[in-house]
Parts: C-alpha cells; structure tokens; sequence
C-alpha cells in the first residue's frame, strides 16, 4: 500500500519551475496563428504598389499610386461619378444581385430538395441544367437582352439563372447525404413521410444547402459586375467600365476594391449565418 | 409477443446473383422476454433485426407482431442502432421526444416524458446539452430513452454497445436490466459478445452464417438472478455460466465458415 501511495504522489515540489510542456509534432502549417504573416505581406503589397508608381517604371496613367485611389475614392463618395452618387452605383449592384439571390434560393432549394427526393424530379430537372450550367452566363446574355430588354429583368434574370444551379446541385447533394439509419431512426419513431422530409432531410441538407448559397454569391459577384460592363446605366461594373473609356486607372481600382469589400461582406455574413444555423456541422 | 415464422431473405449481391442471409429463422418473443440473437458477422443477425423492424421485407415467411403482419416501420417497434443516430440540432431531451412530436404530443408533456425517460437512463441532468458533447456511452443511453419514448410493445437493439469500452460497456449492460426490469418491455438483443448474451438473455439464440440460421437455443436465468440481486460480479463468475460461455464458445467456433472450409 505504501509504495502505492508513494508512486501517486507528486514527484518534484511545488516551488520548482512550471514543466516544460510538449505536444504531438504536426505537420503541415500547425495550429499557429498566419495573422501575422498576412498583414505583413498586405503592408508589403501596398509598399511595393508605392514604391513601383513612385518610380515611374510603370506609366503613370497605367498605374496611379495608392494615395491617387484614396483621393478618387474620396471624390467620388462626394461627388459621384458617371451620373450617379457612389450609393446609386452600390445600391444598383447590390439590389440587382440580392434579388436573384433570393429568387434563386427560393426556387433552387425546393427544386434542388425534391431532384433528391424524386427520381421523376430528378429526370425532369436534370436535363437542363446539365446543359446550362456549364455555360458562362455572358455567352447567353445577348439572349436575355433580346427577349427581356436591356433593363433591370434581364440582369436579374441572367444573375438567378447563375446562382441557381450550384443551389440545386448542393441541396440535391445534401439530400444524398442523409444517412439511411438517421431516416430509419425516424421512420421506427413513427415519422410520416412529411414528418421526416421537415425533421431530419431538411436540417440535414441545411448545411450543403449553405454552402451552395455561398459558392453561388461568388458566381454571381462575377456574372454581375461583367454583366454591368456590357449593358447597365448603374451599377460598380458600369462605374468600372465609364472609367475605363476615360483612361482613369484610379477609378478603375477604386471599383474593384468596393467589389472586393462587398464579397468579403457576402462571405463573412455567410459565416454568420452558418454558425446560427449550423452550429452542429462538424460536429457529428 | 413477436413471431418470426420461418422467415427466409435473399440479397441480390454486386454481380446478380441472390445471397442466402436467412434460411427459415422461426423464434417467438413472448411478453416480458429478453432474446438474445448472438452470432459472428454475416451471420443474419442484422438482417433478422431490420426484417423484424420494418427496413427489409421479407422473401418468404412472417413477422407479426401480437398477431399484426409488420409490413414497415413502425412506432410499435423501437430500434437502438449500433451507431449513435440522434440529431444533432435538437437536444438531448428534443432527441428523446422526437417520437412523441411525430405523434403530435405537445410541447410541454412532451418534455416531461423526455426528462422522465432520461431520468431512468441516469441523464436527467444532460437535457439541455447537444448529442456531441455526450460521450458514446451516454449517447446510447440517449438512444434508449429515445426508442422507449412512443411507449413501443418491443425494443430491437442492434449491437447498441458493440461500440464502446468494455467498461461502460458493462455498465450499460447493468443499465439495460434496470430498464427492461423497470419497464418490462420485451426486447430483441443483437449482440457477438457470448458473455453480454449470457448475462442479457432470458433466450438466447446461436446463429451461423451463409445461410444465416438458427443453430441453437438456450433458456436462461442470469439475467433474472442479477436483476434480483444486483452482483454481476457473482453471476458472471458462476460455474454455470463459465460452463455455458466455454459450451457456446465451441459451438460459434464450429459456424465459422473458414473453419470448417480448412477441414
């Protein structure tokens, strides 16, 4: 008993130095912050930037410096530009592609769902969007103009079209993940079918659902701003693409960096609404 | 009480042709029993289960229960799967009552039987957690509690401990004669561990694969002594029982087909 008890009790006394802790040697980059790193090789981007417009290696009207672009931006938050405040251009942009967002959802996840559900929904639908999907959605632009004119319907028509297949695709696909125990788990408790489509199908396809949301966001970010350079009035592509015909590089930067912080925008609020609705995914 | 007569089932397998799993299982489940179905892998005993719950119709022969023909799932069967399927965006106490919302029971009743039921499973205090915070013991006990919820006539448990330490393994078992002694449920038990269908069973059956059938039949008490006494410890070390173990042991042995392909 007494070797026990000896073997049990702490080894070194308390007034020694903390031990040295180790863990498991990892591989690939670990569990260390890249925080750090990445504002590092942003600061050092933004200097390169400086330091190749302050030399003039590349032509000025090629390249304006970064504080040129912080001007423009300014100028044209008060002013506007190309016939509309920044607002209108933003507000354009943004209505346009949260519209069809929610048409696509709205209509995307329903018939994604059922495409999983029901092998006649699944030979129905399948047939044209295998054959539009792979399509870039500029080459059959001319068509929606045609048919729906050159107003806000053939844009949005264009951007539901886009965001609607990697929609359907995904809730299909979340449907085929449902495993069989979970549906005969629910089936033996009694489920109806309807119980079982509300109750376990569809919080089990929420979170591929999710995903599809945000892979179709960024098709729809780049359908939207090409589609605003060929045929809008409105819009961060046709404020892109006036500024361009007039050779103002600084503009032109300064539309690109209002795109890049709204789908940064997109994605972080994606982020959000995952882990409010999702909190499981991962965990099981 | 369950009746399976002579209940036979052919998979079709990759390349067409049809695989025996069952050939002509009879066994009845009278009320209050413990039936213990013990075999290796491939032997049909999961087969059997998922005949008796509804998943798989049969080739030829019958399931009824209490004289109905089971032709589905259904709530009157509750199943307890070997891996943990509870949903993991519902809570502990929301899995538990998840029959009792398909049978349209309301929300506060339907949270009194859950902590109810948890409470003779020994997690009243894991209401409120989320499945992914228990451990894979706990989560059976979950699975249990969630099977027993719609008030079944019988409990199917495939191989519900199969995947845990032997240990908790052993308080599970413990666990289950409570429940089954509490409740008096009769209950279907798939296991390949000779010792638990020894300690489980009232019944045991022997089962052999290819084709998967019954091989041998036991009536048993252990499990009535230790639901009396309370010592496993007793129970397990009883010569009767090592003489059954060692008895079983040479008759799984002799089904095993690789065995009796070498000879």
């Amino acid at each position: 008993m007494t070797d026990i008890a000896a073997a049990n009790s702490p080894s070194a006394p308390l007034t020694e130095a903390p031990p040295r802790v180790v863990k498991m040697r990892a591989f690939g980059i670990g569990e260390y912050s890249t925080l750090a790193i990445s504002v590092a090789t942003g600061l050092a981007l933004l200097a390169l930037w400086q330091f190749v417009a302050w030399t003039r290696l590349v032509s000025h009207l090629f390249l304006p410096t970064p504080s040129e672009v912080v001007d423009a931006a300014i100028s044209i938050y008060r002013d506007g530009y190309a016939n509309a405040s920044l607002w209108e251009h933003v507000g354009a942009s943004l209505a346009r592609i949260v519209t069809a967002a929610a048409i696509a959802i709205a209509l995307g996840a329903p018939i994604g769902l059922s495409m999983g559900l029901s092998r006649w929904a699944k030979g129905v639908f399948d047939t044209p969007i295998e054959f539009y999907w792979p399509l870039p959605p500029l080459a059959y632009l001319p068509l929606m103009i045609i048919w729906l004119g050159i107003g806000e319907v053939s844009k949005i028509a264009l951007l539901t079209l886009a965001m609607f297949a990697p929609i359907a695709l995904s809730a299909q696909a979340g449907v085929r993940s449902v495993s069989s125990e979970r549906v005969n788990a629910a089936l033996s408790l009694g489920a109806t079918r309807f119980q079982l489509l509300r109750e376990i199908v569809l919080p089990s396809a929420l979170p591929e659902i999710l995903t599809g949301i945000r892979i179709a966001l960024g098709v729809g970010w780049g359908t939207l701003v090409a589609a605003e350079l060929i045929a809008a009035t409105r819009g961060i592509g046709y404020l892109i693409m006036s500024a361009s015909n007039f050779l103002a590089t600084d503009v032109v930067f300064v539309g690109i960096g209002i795109i890049a912080a709204c789908a940064f925008a997109f994605t972080f609020a994606m982020r959000l609404v995952e882990r409010w609705l999702v909190p499981w995914k991962g965990q099981s | 009480m369950l009746r399976v007569d002579k209940a036979s089932l052919y998979f079709a397998s990759r390349d067409g042709r049809p695989v025996h799993a069952l050939d002509r299982v009879s066994l009845d489940i009278p009320e209050r029993a413990l039936v213990v179905a013990l075999g290796t892998s491939g032997c049909g005993k999961s087969t059997l289960l998922n005949a008796m719950a509804g998943f798989l119709p049969l080739s030829s022969g019958s399931i009824t229960l209490n004289g109905h023909a089971v032709e589905g799932p259904g709530a009157e069967r509750g199943v307890v799967f070997q891996k943990d399927t509870l949903l993991p965006w519902k809570s502990v106490a929301e899995n538990v009552a998840l029959g009792l919302k398909f049978a349209g029971v309301g929300r506060a009743e339907r949270r009194d039987r859950a902590l109810e039921l948890l409470r003779l499973v020994g997690l009243e205090d894991f209401a409120d957690a989320a499945p992914y915070e228990l451990s894979g013991g706990m989560r059976q006990r979950v699975g249990i509690a969630r099977a027993l919820a719609p008030d079944p006539a019988i409990l199917l448990m495939d191989e519900p401990f199969g995947a845990l330490d032997s240990m908790t393994r052993e308080q599970m078992q413990e666990l289950l004669v409570s429940v089954w002694a509490r409740t008096g449920k009769q209950i279907f038990f798939i296991t390949h561990s000779i010792e638990e269908a020894l300690f489980l069973g009232t019944q045991l059956i022997v089962m052999s694969p290819r084709p998967g059938r019954v091989v041998a039949r036991y009536d048993l008490d252990f499990v009535e002594t230790f639901a009396r006494d309370r010592d496993a410890r007793a129970v397990k070390t009883a010569p009767t029982f090592a003489g059954l173990r060692e008895e079983i042991r040479a008759i799984v042995h002799q089904t095993e087909p690789n065995r009796s392909a070498a000879q």
